[in-house]
């Protein structure tokens, strides 16, 4: 099994190899470091022409590569690509693509003071295109010890039966213990019956998707929350989050099949988020030699 | 176990270019169009017409036509090493590997000055078509005149310049779709401004008719040799950007024959408009001095702001729309290539080392985008307060750069190649005779000009001490780069001393 990190030389870059090492180790899967050189358009009309830039970019970006293959521990196998391609988006989806890799983990922009996650214009066009699982590192991400609990965010639309199929196939396969969370944006929480709703919700989505039984419900360690604020972003906050968390989100259902659509819930989970996210594409389901791997 | 290792390039990944360009993806239409994209003939012509009518007259035809001549000889010798040393491309590094550092960083400074020149002038073009198409819109004169507002003006235009610098630094890329749009879009409007234009002659509409005679064409009729190199430094100007075609190699469809035909059909239609619209704008206004007279030294700056209007009717905002998109749309790719030979410079050490900074998000200079960004601005500031016609000046001290830098690097093609030079007809043409004959004619075009301009009233009169203004812009930032040129070596030595880029030439290899 092979994970792309779409790798960048700064802080970013660093969480995101941080992360990936953390995935790769419970699973024994390899990393891709792959970095994109820009593409320029003719038709951009650089005038005077300054061809001698593109042989120092290279050379810088070589340069980059081998410090990001350095962070990886010497227990990940690891190899770099430097690819081409007009958007970093797309070049990173066609490397993972190519390189038939199972997710691929980028880190959120530094950029953002207060919030953990404020999604970069890379990070954002993934999140709206990707055909694989994308995960999220959050600025700072410095674990590199395994993932230790799986959560799942569910909403009432449909499409939550396929993602809750994904991480129950997730949580299994990895031995993590799931948490199934769903999120109200309201004040006045009569905590009591929300959770029952929840169980409700939930064990009718398990019902509705004929993807999986009832019975798989039991068979993976499964803890039910339900978290409320006034808004989504602090329903995140009220959660409790373990260091080694994961949380994993479904496409927007305007995503195309196989494809991904961050929703605008979505979006605001993301922004509160104090741990990884990763967001599977609609209609995804994980290839059997994730499994076995 | 770890095994590491870096696959450079992915598999399917060599259908690329040296220099990052999608090979084989420009047709010759499309090279056409990158062509006069370069050109921007709306902002050249608005720009240069009027600081030309006011050297040369009703010869501007002629000078237009004879300007090219030197350009044409250049742009050969550009060719030549283009082919033989891809990876370089800027004067700064061929001028290095010719004659060593000194004159190569001289060459490097000459190519970034022009470039910081023309993108302030590019700014304030834009700015002045910016409001003027405000009070367009909105039918209210007073908008235009918001431009001679100078605290108001020159904040625009450095918002203009702060933008452009900021998309350039993000990476911004420019479609095929986009380009065409704007490359036809400028020539129908110019098309429109010289029929227009002939339409009010014909009807006695005009300004100041004025029947077109032969000798307008006549280049030997402008008065003096003075005028004459003035001309031509400017018509420089406004050529600037067509030798892109010839240097277009892989990305082209056919590397072999596309880049000579383009620049071919290039120079064809860039001088049908040029000529179609200089002799509409002479044959209309004249080159009278007062009210819209093309030698009026207030109309000269900009002369579309000033003659669309009567020219044009209502549809003037058109000429607007079509140089404020044009300008604009230059000022943003413009930047890609001082910030690009600054960083080139740091990267050899020519230049202290931030210049060459990468930014790792973007992978663009960092450093130098914004260092070209604060030049043009303080060179605008400069300019601005200090001349009575901002615009007229920089275009004038913007001619007398690109001579500057041109005939240097022209010069070093002659002698990088001295050695094939009289092995063979093609190579005595296009390594030897066409870029010497180019380079030292540019050289001398250069020296007059910049000896004229010490005169206080040469440009728009404007002088300090009675020293002219374009004399001090000009010689003063080719000075300012000796200085910084001295400052550096003392600083970092080994650039200059040879290790860091080492002389080198074309060895005869038949």
């Amino acid at each position: 099994m092979r994970y792309v990190v779409g790798y960048t030389a700064n802080a970013r870059g660093g969480d995101a190899v941080n992360l990936a090492v953390a995935l790769a180790r419970r699973q024994g899967a390899s990393l891709d470091l792959v970095m994109v050189m820009p593409e320029d358009s003719p038709y951009n009309g650089v005038y005077p022409p300054v061809a001698g830039f593109e042989s120092i970019l290279a050379a810088q970006v070589s340069q980059w590569i081998d410090e990001g293959l350095a962070l990886i521990p010497a227990d990940v196998p690891s190899s770099a690509h430097i690819r081409r391609g007009e958007s970093e988006a797309e070049a990173l989806i066609a490397a993972a693509d190519d390189l038939g890799a199972s997710l691929l983990v980028i880190g959120a922009s530094a950029t953002g003071l207060f919030k953990r996650f404020s999604v970069g214009s890379v990070a954002g066009a993934l999140l709206h295109a990707s055909t694989v699982p994308v995960v999220l590192a959050p600025s700072g991400y410095s674990r590199t010890e395994p993932i230790t609990r799986l959560t799942c965010a569910l909403g009432t639309r449909e499409g939550a039966g396929q993602v809750l199929a994904a991480s129950i196939a997730m949580a299994r396969r990895r031995c993590l213990p799931l948490r199934l969370v769903s999120l109200v944006a309201l004040g006045n929480d009569d905590a009591g019956t929300t959770v029952e709703d929840a169980m409700e919700h939930l064990r009718g989505v398990a019902e509705a998707s004929q993807a999986l039984d009832v019975s798989a419900l039991d068979k993976v360690e499964i803890d039910v929350v339900v978290g409320s604020g006034r808004t989504i972003e602090d329903a995140v906050d009220r959660l409790d989050w373990q260091d080694g968390e994961l949380l994993m989100i479904g496409s927007s259902r305007l995503a195309q099949t196989k494809s991904i659509f961050l929703g605008a819930t979505a979006n605001r989970i993301l922004r509160a988020l104090p741990v990884p996210m990763i967001v599977v594409p609609r209609d995804f389901e994980f290839t059997s030699d994730e499994v076995t791997a | 176990m770890s095994a590491k290792e870096t696959v450079r390039n992915a598999p399917g990944d060599h259908g690329l270019s040296e220099k990052g360009l999608k090979a084989g993806s420009v047709g010759l239409i499309g090279a056409v169009v990158i062509g006069i994209s370069c050109i921007a003939p709306a902002y050249t012509l608005t720009a240069a017409l009027g600081p030309t009518v006011s050297e040369v007259g009703v010869h501007l035809p002629a000078i237009f036509l004879v300007g090219f001549i030197p350009m044409l000889l250049v742009a050969l010798g550009y060719r030549e090493l283009n082919n033989a040393m891809p990876d370089a491309g800027t004067s700064f590094t061929w001028a290095s590997r010719a004659f060593g550092p000194w004159i190569g960083w001289m060459g490097g400074w000459g190519l970034i000055a022009a470039t910081i020149i023309v993108l302030s002038n590019l700014a304030a073009v834009a700015v002045d078509f910016f409001y003027l198409m405000l009070a367009q819109i909105f039918s209210n004169d007073s908008l235009a005149d918001l431009t001679t507002v100078l605290p108001l003006n020159i904040v625009t235009t450095l918002v203009f310049i702060a933008g452009a610098c900021w998309i350039s630094y993000r990476g911004m890329e420019t479609t095929k779709t986009f380009q065409y749009v704007l490359v036809a879009f400028q020539l129908l409007v110019l098309g429109w401004f010289a029929i227009a234009a002939f339409a009010h002659v014909a009807n006695g509409t005009a300004f100041d008719a004025t029947a077109i005679t032969a000798d307008w064409f006549n280049p030997f009729a402008v008065e003096s040799f003075s005028q004459f190199a003035a001309g031509v430094s400017l018509s420089i100007f406004i050529f600037w950007g067509w030798d892109v075609t010839l240097t277009m190699n892989e990305e082209t469809k056919n590397p072999k024959k596309t880049p000579g035909r383009a620049a071919t059909a290039t120079v064809i239609v860039i001088m049908v408009i040029y000529m179609t619209v200089s002799l509409a704008t002479l044959a209309f206004a004249g080159i009278g001095t007062e009210g819209l007279g093309a030698g009026n030294p207030d109309n000269q700056g900009s002369i579309f702001a000033v003659l669309a209007g009567p020219v044009m009717g209502p549809f003037a905002i058109l000429m607007s729309l079509a140089i404020l998109s044009s300008s604009a749309a230059s000022l943003q790719s413009t930047f890609v290539s001082p910030a690009r030979t600054l960083l080139s410079m740091g990267h050899y050490q020519a230049l202290p080392k931030s210049f060459s900074k990468i930014s790792p998000t973007h992978k663009s200079p960092s450093y130098a985008t914004i260092a070209a960004a604060i030049a043009a601005a303080a060179f605008y500031v400069i300019t601005r307060t200090l001349s009575e016609n901002a615009l007229w000046d920089t275009i004038t001290a913007l001619g007398m750069m690109i001579c500057f830098y041109y005939g240097i690097t022209a010069l070093a093609c002659v002698w990088y190649f001295r050695a094939e030079a009289f092995r063979g007809a093609r190579n005595f043409f296009f390594k030897f005779l066409a870029p010497l004959v180019g380079g030292v004619i540019l050289l001398v075009m250069f020296f007059k000009t910049a000896y004229d301009s010490m005169d206080p009233d040469y440009g728009s009169g404007s002088n300090i001490a009675g020293l002219g203004l374009v004399f001090i812009l000009g010689a003063g930032v080719i000075l300012l780069g000796a200085v910084l040129m001295f400052f550096m070596y003392l600083r970092n030595p080994a650039f200059f001393k040879g290790q860091v880029l080492s002389r080198a030439s074309q060895t005869y290899n038949p």
